[in-house]
């Protein structure tokens, strides 16, 4: 469902299944993701980790119906992305009644070499 | 001084390019180590358009925005530098229909890391929806 949200459709936001059978976001490249030439923007990296952590919530809360917000995020770059498809995987440490806790990944061509990784808290209405 | 030598005063007349200008990235104003950028409200930001919540995305996009031309404010050099890392602590929702403003300060800086802080408001600075730190490597030499 972030895929259908404004935001969402704005940045090109694909839901995906990965090899494991899990669920994934997917953000094909395009101009107007680009931060300095030739690299995928950081902001943009940033958002869809956050997206993914959203989107694992969300699966695990099973009402749509619900928009849990972030708290916080923090987020650790480690390598530059390119202007490729790149990929956002989250799954949720601790899921509290008022707060929860979520970590993820976001990789290029290989899962192995994560370009960016991060956590989220986010609050349960 | 037509600004023409000086890497911040072209940082600033360089037409917005890739994703700052999908999200209408502007500068509103800027000092010797500080400089605020702007992005005006779009239906886009959405995260839920029925509830009118906007995401936390173009936010965060302002933040490295903004942090990245407060490091070249200070140093007055262009050098091509990495985000390291990036925390935001969400302090509210930004209000529909108002322009987001963030106002990052390069507050430290060594021979090869950034340190920047930010502070990001939807019109009021008394009353922010966000706070953010940040820090750069360069990637080169100057």
């Amino acid at each position: 469902m972030i895929e259908t949200t404004p935001y969402g459709r704005m940045l090109g936001i694909r839901k995906i299944e990965t090899a494991q059978g899990t669920s994934a976001l997917m953000l094909p490249a395009a101009p107007e993701l680009e931060g300095r030439q030739g690299f995928l923007y950081g902001g943009v990296i940033a958002s869809l980790l956050e997206l993914a952590c959203l989107a694992a919530l969300s699966r695990e809360l099973g009402d749509i119906q619900r928009r849990p917000k972030p708290i916080n995020l923090s987020l650790d770059f480690l390598r530059g992305g390119l202007m490729v498809d790149t990929f956002a995987e989250a799954r949720i440490i601790r899921l509290g009644k008022r707060v929860a806790n979520a970590d993820a990944i976001c990789w290029q061509a290989d899962r192995e070499k994560p370009i960016a990784s991060g956590r989220v808290h986010l609050l349960l209405d | 001084m037509d600004g023409g030598a000086d890497p911040f005063e072209r940082l600033k007349n360089l037409p917005a390019r890739g994703h700052h200008a999908m999200l209408g990235i502007y500068k509103v104003t800027d000092g010797a180590d500080w400089v605020e950028l702007a992005s005006p409200f779009s239906p886009d930001f959405f995260i839920d358009a029925e509830r009118e919540l906007v995401s936390s995305g173009p936010i965060v996009s302002l933040i490295d925005a903004a942090a990245g031309a407060a490091i070249i404010a200070r140093t007055r050099q262009w050098r091509p530098m990495a985000t390291l890392d990036l925390r935001v602590d969400y302090l509210r929702g930004a209000k529909a229909g108002r322009a987001l403003h963030a106002r990052a300060t390069c507050y430290h800086l060594t021979s090869k890391v950034a340190f920047t802080r930010c502070d990001v408001h939807d019109g009021d600075p008394a009353d922010p929806i966000a706070f953010a730190t940040a820090s750069f490597f360069f990637t080169a030499d100057p």
